[in-house]
């Protein structure tokens, strides 16, 4: 029966899908990894088309206010257990746009990320090794850090 | 219940044999359309990526069922089940080693098949009905759409080689087959896999889950096993249309040199790559255009092609026996 | 009527109106430029000044009309129903400068966030940090009032939110009225990814601002550099070496074919294919490479400065240019048989998303989008900038403007840039044989940091058409004064509410990708 389970755990950190979502420039890195040089499917990632049937969101670079709450009712339709990816200098203090009266500077607070890639845009192959980085934490069985915490939980949105 | 029972549900070709396919089939479609693409497709996960699509299932059975609020939770979670199960089904009325190894023995095989298989859109409609989803219903609404603009034109050119050889039994379809039929009803063939993409809501008539248009259409709100279980439908009635296809159009397990499974099997696998291949190809069809291809060029079509049948029936194969 | 009316350059007038004689100004105006290319308000402190900006497709002249109104009570006569083109921008500058149009038709703000609703935010008298203070508040009202915002149906209509998460929207909104398929009305919310550049761009010094407008869109960055240097340039009183202008189109050049892959690629995505997507990625690859090897960088390459461009060249880094043309090339063939005569494109695209030429005008479209109305305009003829008078390249055009067309714009595009692209690197090789380019020295001229007070416009011809800043300058000033940013792509999503109207809900993606839209040259 340990087996099994073991079985099922291993088979939940191979094939993150992902949600589309995209908020910053990012995302152009990240249909790069998609596409025929850096082909991220090789290791199991598949983008779907809806967040009921994802595992993983990215966090693409910069959030703007204006797109905050739809960010957060996106993982929130996630169906459990979701992880997330903050992608680029922006998902980690504003980036560039540090200085800017539009963007949100502490997403990470407000949703915690699993993995932080850095990079402004972050390469392609570091987007890779950055999944590569959430396998690992889902095969150590930890669970993702935005269902341990976060701003999050008591927002209304 | 007799052993034999037992291992037909439970191993081939039932339970087992379903999941090996969904399982392989997945893969095999992703291998290929990777193909298509440039890229590589699963390649980590055991010997060229066999088993990543078998981690996919395994992650989506333990994933969260989410439920929607507001809807009617029967109807959301029976069809899920209902949905593989009529797919499934048909899968006893085809010979899968030979002639007369069919598990339901019947006159009326082809009848069955095509019942079986037009009947599945409806309960996908409903999967779109009961999710409370805007784009669900649009998709919903579009499947309805489609199934009934493309199953006339399915059943007409299904029938087709039950009218060549007079009968609607499929295991004396298969041992009538040579290769002036194959050749005979290859038009038939053709409209036949046309009509099936429309049935089955493949490119170019992947219309009721248009992902840019609709989101997933009526797959949208389902998550965890309720969605692996459409998942396994929507592959099982995969199998058995390429199995019927093979059966009724190109002899079924019969091969010129040697009669056994893997034959079938290899036809199913050229039509899959055939389909593939279109979807890698071919942009999506609007709506309207979708309505107007079946009803003013794929219906009329099926209706002459009965009449060439006909004719060959009278003049190359010497009439009604 | 027009005061101080002189020569600004080539082909520019500039002038003075009174604000009100500005509309009567305005229709005559319209008589001989038919269209708008924006209004750009600027904030002096006492007074507000309002730059119009116009321009006549045909006979490439334009016109710079400037207005002051005062700060307190800063009204103007609306000129939104003599350009059409004027609507969004009008609203623009209610949002972010206060000012209010008389006789708008839906003066409504767009761009901005809802916490900044009336407050003007790019004046310069607004605290930024007090409004800081209180972002944890605003956007805790942005998120609770976002479920009410989203959820509007009346009992005959549905409406649908196409964005700002589906899988073909990309980070907007399009609210769209639906009865059952049919589109009954469809109204754009922009915004989500409003970084507030133009503001951003007044904190940074004239180096630092690199970074923030090579951000407009990162998928043709280093045009949107290239517009920003030469108005740097034109107020210092700068010229760069012959080299680094040469340099200069050959990097605007490969920022505009690795946009264009990913503009075909988008464009067939939208219709439920992916391979096209897939190829054209592969071979952009090859062209990022070669920005790797200049720059260092995949797409974020801050590469143009003000007074040429930033690295020495490495004679070697042009073989890989060269690799990614002749890739290119050895895969045209099948790009074209498979997908610009794909029978099902066209059956899908040519009847739908079609703009008149007269529209073209009315609305201010530019590039990709009024070359396919049959427009011929090209900032590269028109007005040419850096060295691109040296180079033989033709202005593609078609006529009928349909979706389909603008596909075919944008594929025959890459032939021509990979044809200047060409003549550009041989130029090279052979100005350094002859000794005439210096690659170690020439890249750079010495930019003061300290620029004198000026104003200048500066256009280039981006990946999605016309791109169009305004800059000026404060005495001794170290930093923009302002910038004012026109990106196509705002028009162009205006265009969009309008051309959907009538069309089914299949038709949305299309028509949406084959606007070539980026949004983040739409919110900036």
């Amino acid at each position: 029966m340990i087996k099994v389970l073991d079985f099922f755990d291993y088979a939940r950190s191979e094939s993150p899908w992902m949600v589309h979502f995209c908020s910053g420039c990012c995302s152009l890195e990240m249909a790069a990894a998609m596409g025929p040089r850096y082909d991220w499917e090789r290791y199991g990632y598949l983008p779907t088309p809806t967040p009921r049937q994802a595992d993983v969101i990215f966090i693409t670079g910069l959030v703007s206010k204006k797109i905050l709450p739809v960010l957060l009712r996106t993982y929130a339709q996630m169906a459990e257990p979701s992880y997330v990816v903050a992608l680029g200098a922006c998902a980690f203090d504003g980036g560039p746009y540090n200085d800017s009266m539009s963007v949100i500077k502490n997403v990470t607070e407000i949703l915690p990320a699993d993995v932080f890639i850095a990079g402004c845009p972050p390469r392609p192959e570091a987007i890779i090794s950055g999944l590569e980085e959430l396998k690992a934490k889902i095969k150590r069985g930890e669970p993702s850090s935005a269902s341990q915490g976060g701003l999050w939980k008591e927002m209304k949105f | 219940m007799s052993g034999e029972q037992l291992f037909q549900i439970l191993v081939f070709p039932g339970m087992l044999f379903i999941l090996v396919w969904a399982v392989f089939v997945f893969w095999f479609f992703r291998k290929l359309i990777a193909l298509f693409h440039k890229r590589v497709g699963p390649h980590y996960n055991g010997y060229m990526g066999s088993m990543q699509t078998l981690y996919d299932f395994a992650k989506i059975l333990t994933k969260e069922s989410i439920t929607p609020k507001g809807i009617n939770p029967y109807l959301f979670s029976t069809i899920p089940i209902l949905a593989p199960l009529l797919a499934i089904t048909p899968v006893a009325f085809i010979p899968w080693s030979g002639v007369g190894s069919e598990i339901v023995h019947t006159e009326y095989g082809v009848l069955a098949l095509i019942v079986f298989v037009g009947v599945e859109p409806f309960l996908l409609f409903l999967t779109g009905f009961g999710s409370n989803n805007k784009y669900s219903i649009l998709g919903g609404i579009r499947i309805l759409t489609q199934t009934v603009s493309m199953e006339t034109p399915f059943f007409l050119s299904a029938l087709a080689p039950a009218l060549l050889f007079g009968t609607m039994n499929v295991s004396e379809i298969v041992s009538e087959t040579t290769l002036l039929t194959s050749i005979v009803l290859f038009p038939s063939f053709i409209l036949f896999f046309i009509s099936v993409l429309g049935v089955l809501e493949q490119p170019p008539f992947n219309i009721p889950d248009a992902e840019q248009e609709i989101v997933y259409g009526f797959y949208t709100e389902y998550s965890g096993t309720n969605y692996l279980l459409l998942k396994i439908a929507e592959f099982s009635e995969f199998l058995v249309v390429f199995a019927m296809a093979g059966v009724l159009f190109f002899g079924g397990t019969e091969c010129f040199f040697f009669d056994s499974f893997f034959c079938l099997l290899l036809k199913m696998l050229i039509l899959a790559v055939l389909m593939i291949g279109i979807r890698a190809t071919t942009p999506r069809l609007r709506v309207s255009q979708m309505l107007n291809f079946s009803w003013s060029y794929l219906l009329p079509l099926t209706l002459l092609n009965l009449a060439f049948i006909l004719f060959a029936k009278i003049y190359i194969f010497g009439g009604v026996q | 009527m027009i005061e101080d009316f002189r020569e600004y350059k080539k082909n520019w007038l500039v002038g003075k109106v009174e604000s009100s004689e500005l509309l009567e100004v305005v229709k005559k105006v319209k008589e001989e430029y038919r269209t708008l290319i924006t209004i750009s308000p600027t904030d002096f402190l006492e007074r507000i000044e309002l730059n119009y900006f116009f321009t006549d497709l045909e006979s490439k002249k334009s016109l710079w009309l400037k207005t002051d109104i005062s700060r307190e009570n800063s009204k103007i006569e609306s000129i939104s129903h003599i350009f059409g083109g004027a609507n969004w921008h009008e609203r623009e500058a209610f949002s972010t400068f206060g000012v209010d149009f008389i006789g708008h038709p839906n003066l409504k703000h767009i761009i901005i966030s809802s916490d900044f609703y009336g407050k003007a935010p790019f004046r310069k008298d607004f605290d930024i940090e007090a409004h800081q203070k209180e972002v944890e508040k605003h956007s805790l009202d942005i998120a609770s009032n976002f479920e009410d915002e989203f959820s509007e149906n009346s009992d005959t209509e549905t409406t649908l939110n196409w964005g700002p998460t589906h899988p073909a929207s990309g980070p907007l909104r399009l609210k769209v009225g639906v009865d059952g398929e049919e589109i009954k009305k469809v109204s754009a919310d922009i915004g989500f990814v409003w970084r507030a550049l133009e503001n951003l761009i007044e904190r940074k010094d004239f180096v630092g601002a690199i970074t923030a407008v090579e951000r407009i869109c990162f998928m043709d960055n280093t045009n949107s550099m290239l517009c920003y240097a030469m108005a740097v340039e034109e107020i210092a009183g700068v010229k760069p070496t012959p080299f680094a202008e040469v340099f200069r189109v050959i990097l605007g050049e490969v920022g505009r074919v690795s946009s264009h892959f990913m503009g075909i690629g988008g464009f067939f995505g939208t219709m439920g294919l992916h391979t096209l997507q897939m190829w054209a990625m592969d071979s952009r690859e090859y062209f990022l490479d070669f920005l790797e090897d200049y720059s260092g960088a995949r797409i974020a390459t801050a590469s143009i400065e003000a007074g040429g461009v930033r690295f020495p060249l490495n004679l070697e880094t042009l073989n890989t240019l060269e690799k990614a043309i002749e890739y290119y090339e050895s895969k045209r063939d099948e790009f074209h048989s498979i997908f610009l005569k794909n029978p099902m494109m066209k059956k899908r695209a040519s009847q739908i998303g079609i703009i008149s030429a007269d529209e073209v005008h009315e609305f201010s479209m530019a590039g990709v989008v009024a070359r396919a109305s049959g427009v011929e305009t090209d900032i590269r003829k028109d007005e040419p900038y850096s060295a691109y008078e040296k180079f033989d390249f033709k202005v593609v055009t078609k006529n009928g403007g349909s979706a389909k067309n603008r596909f075919e714009v944008i594929f025959e595009e890459i032939d021509e840039s990979v044809k200047i692209l060409k003549q550009a690197v041989s130029d090279i090789r052979s100005g350094v044989s002859e000794g005439t380019y210096n690659l170690e020295k020439d890249h750079l001229v010495k930019v003061p940091k300290k620029l004198p007070k000026g104003e200048a416009v500066s256009r280039v011809e981006w990946a999605r058409g016309e791109l169009m800043m305004h800059l000026v300058t404060e005495e001794k000033g170290k930093t923009p004064y302002r910038l004012k940013i026109k990106a196509p792509s705002f028009n162009h999503t205006m265009m969009v509410e309008k051309l959907l109207e009538g069309c089914t809900i299949s038709d949305i993606p299309i028509v949406f990708g084959s606007m070539y839209i980026c949004q983040g040259d739409l919110d900036r």
